[in-house]
């Protein structure tokens, strides 16, 4: 269990520290690729996503602005490329969020939902529609050549939509984002579905472990990060057994890597690098975790019955 | 008791015995071997293992199991005991022939003609036993044991790969709880499950460090005692089983430090691949040692792949340890009655690296057409791996114990002078 109680601890501390860091002193300001939200509040937060002011930038319609989103969008990619998806699976504290109501769920001893393979790649597209809105609707904002009554209100449409935006400001007690905006058609679709989602994530976490990940855009764009970024998840696939068990314990269903016969490189573009695999792979070497090519983590037989608290060999004197 | 059974029982006691004596009679066996011996001894020559398992009153339920995709976990979490019963007797065998066609293998008809005359009486033991729908000859199989005693059929897919298949695979599996929880009036708890995985996981343990500990370099227990220590398995309580195989492990870790083996060096490494060496059909394990090799592994469903791979169960909570029994009794299985196949070679291809082979013994009992169709991608693996493969085929019959011998000790002898060559250049 080391990993994965480390992993809890750190993901605490960057819970604690971006949402509420701000009061203590911590400002990293909004440059994060991760999903600590920018409206937790700028007097609360101690690091917040780079998309909301990215899609404010380029809302702005000025080349200050698109300047200002390519600043944003660099200091992104120079933050992913050390960390790459380990931002998802242990800085970003929705992940937390999610993670404390799964841990809910298992002390209610409740199963966990698993969508068939079909329903997940019906909605594999999500996560992408996401993405083109967040950022082309602010440039339709920007440049309202197209019905500007409905253009104006898309400042930030992404943040609009997303669960987050509605979830964690209710922790920082700024509880009047979660709710309908009524000012026009345009905000009562984009909240009314944002509200929607929110619930939506909320209850579906509970049954289905990182629910929000499989659609969060953010995921995908640290995916495309995935061969330059310096963390990696290796297979050797002679070693592999194929036992199905890293698919098991993959909190985002990843079925890739205990099917792949090829590649070393199984660093899959949903991965968010929990290394629960690595920690559950009883065949040694089968699974390792690379920084820059050096193995900071590999799976052993004895580490995965050690976790067991099976087999500590009665002999050793 | 007819005359018939009498005749099974002594005849099957007296080959049984035979084996065993063989193993006692070489003095520098592991000490701790007697153990295992005593429990086959139990089971095949003394009649007796109603007695050894303590089946006492209130008695529990006994469950057979043929192959290896029934989870144990789930009997034994429902308060039942596990027997194995792949039949290896060549007097069963004979008492089997009326009952299958005469192509069927031996496993087949010694399973059914145990279980026809009763004889070893554990066949008797069981209140049910559960066949799973492996290949033709089980499947059919199971048919024809259900004249005899109740039958549960496991319904288990053939393309592994497939999510409906997996899906229906644990279906099946929460099938069989419940029929378990029918037959024995438990509840299947969620702690006893949980107790029962752990359970078995210790045993798992040992088998896999047993399974390490050959892959010495040099070789610090024989093939046909590690392989009986682990068939001993189908035959004793786990936590039993557990115990006496941490001993064994710790004797041989001694071994290893103080570099003694009942062979040396530069002895040739083998790996007895095919279909499974089921006792009393000790012939090929013995005839490899006798005859100057190392058996080191083999692929055996009785053998070092009986308990090889654990169960990966993570929550704990029901659903996630069902989830883990069912893909710990079907994903990892390399059994040829799974198309396509090629995780089989790939472990042969691991075991080749792990256990430093000279050689591979590729058994095919008679009539096991699915371990003879794989033959030729076996063989085509190990000419790249630049490795001798000798194809056996062969029943339960011991007639041809002295023609085989020939064979294997030629082959033998030649991947020997392969060794020399190499050692000289």
């Amino acid at each position: 269990m080391r990993v994965t109680r480390l992993r809890w601890l750190v993901l605490a501390v960057c819970f604690v520290l971006l949402t509420f860091g701000g009061r203590m002193g911590v400002h990293l300001g909004s440059y994060l690729p991760t999903f600590a939200c920018y409206f937790t509040g700028f007097d609360s937060y101690g690091g917040a996503c780079f998309l909301a002011p990215l899609q404010f930038a380029l809302a702005a319609g000025s080349v200050d602005g698109l300047l200002k989103a390519l600043l944003y969008v660099v200091i992104a990619i120079l933050l992913i490329i050390p960390l790459g998806s380990a931002w998802c699976g242990w800085v970003c504290p929705f992940a937390f969020v999610q993670d404390v109501l799964d841990l809910i769920r298992r002390k209610l001893g409740l199963g966990y939902l698993r969508f068939p393979e079909g329903l997940r790649e019906g909605l594999r597209p999500v996560k992408w529609v996401f993405l083109f809105i967040m950022l082309l609707l602010p440039l339709w904002a920007a440049f309202p050549i197209l019905v500007p009554s409905v253009a104006r209100h898309l400042n930030i449409p992404f943040c609009e939509l997303c669960p987050v935006r509605y979830i964690m400001p209710m922790l920082t007690g700024r509880a009047s984002y979660m709710g309908v905006d009524l000012e026009n058609a345009t905000t009562i679709i984009l909240s009314g579905l944002g509200v929607f989602f929110a619930i939506l994530t909320l209850v579906l976490s509970l049954f289905k472990r990182r629910f929000w990940c499989a659609y969060c855009p953010m995921v995908l764009v640290l995916s495309f990060f995935r061969r330059i970024s310096l963390p990696k998840l290796k297979k050797d696939v002679q070693k592999c057994t194929r036992c199905e068990i890293c698919y098991n314990v993959c909190p985002m269903d990843v079925e890739q890597v205990f099917k792949e016969r090829e590649k070393e490189n199984v660093t899959f573009p949903d991965c968010v690098l929990c290394l629960a695999c690595i920690e559950h792979c009883p065949e040694d070497d089968a699974l390792r975790a690379t920084w820059a090519g050096k193995t900071f983590f590999r799976s052993t037989r004895k580490g995965f019955s050690r976790r067991r608290k099976i087999g500590v060999d009665s002999s050793k004197k | 008791m007819g005359k018939r059974k009498q005749r099974l029982l002594r005849a099957l006691g007296r080959s049984a015995e035979g084996v065993l004596r063989g193993l006692e009679e070489a003095a520098d066996r592991p000490k701790q071997l007697d153990y295992f011996i005593e429990v086959m001894r139990a089971a095949y020559v003394d009649d007796c293992l109603a007695e050894r398992l303590e089946l006492n009153e209130p008695r529990p339920k006994v469950v057979g199991i043929y192959c290896v995709m029934a989870p144990e976990e789930l009997v034994y979490a429902a308060g039942a005991i596990p027997l194995r019963l792949c039949g290896g007797s060549h007097e069963a065998s004979c008492a089997g022939d009326e009952l299958a066609p005469r192509d069927a293998c031996p496993v087949v008809k010694s399973a059914l003609g145990s279980t026809a005359l009763g004889a070893p009486s554990l066949y008797e033991l069981c209140d049910v036993v559960v066949v799973p729908t492996t290949c033709d000859a089980k499947r059919k199989m199971g048919e024809e044991l259900a004249q005899h005693t109740e039958v549960w059929v496991l319904d288990v897919p053939h393309v592994k790969e497939s999510e409906g298949a997996r899906r229906q695979w644990l279906e099946e599996l929460h099938g069989f709880k419940r029929d378990l929880e029918r037959l024995t009036g438990n509840r299947i708890k969620r702690r006893a499950l949980k107790e029962a995985i752990a359970m078995l996981g210790r045993a798992q343990h040992q088998a896999r460090r047993l399974y390490q500990l050959r892959q010495a370099p040099v070789p610090v227990v024989r093939g046909n005692e590690a392989a009986l220590a682990l068939h001993a398995f189908a035959f004793d309580r786990a936590d039993r089983w557990t115990e006496a195989m941490t001993r064994l492990n710790d004797e041989l870790e001694d071994r290893v430090r103080h570099q003694q083996s009942p062979q040396g060096a530069q002895i040739p490494r083998l790996m007895l691949a095919g279909a499974p060496s089921i006792f009393p059909n000790w012939k090929l394990p013995n005839l490899i040692e006798e005859m100057g090799g190392a058996l080191v592994t083999d692929e055996s469903c009785v053998g070092d792949r009986y308990l090889y791979d654990p169960v990966g169960a993570v929550e704990n909570t029901m659903e996630d340890m069902m989830v883990a029994l069912g893909s710990r009794y079907l994903m990892p299985c390399t059994c040829p009655s799974f198309a396509p196949n090629d995780d089989r070679l790939f472990r042969l291809r691991q075991a080749v690296e792990d256990f430093q082979l000279d050689g591979v013994l590729y058994l095919v009992l008679k009539g096991c057409v699915i371990y003879d169709f794989e033959l030729q991608r076996v063989e085509k693996l190990m000419r790249e791996l630049g490795l001798p493969v000798l194809r056996i085929e062969t029943d339960y019959n011991p007639e041809d114990v002295e023609q085989l011998r020939t064979r294997v000790e030629a082959f033998i002898e030649m991947i020997q002078e392969n060794i020399q060559q190499e050692g000289g250049a």
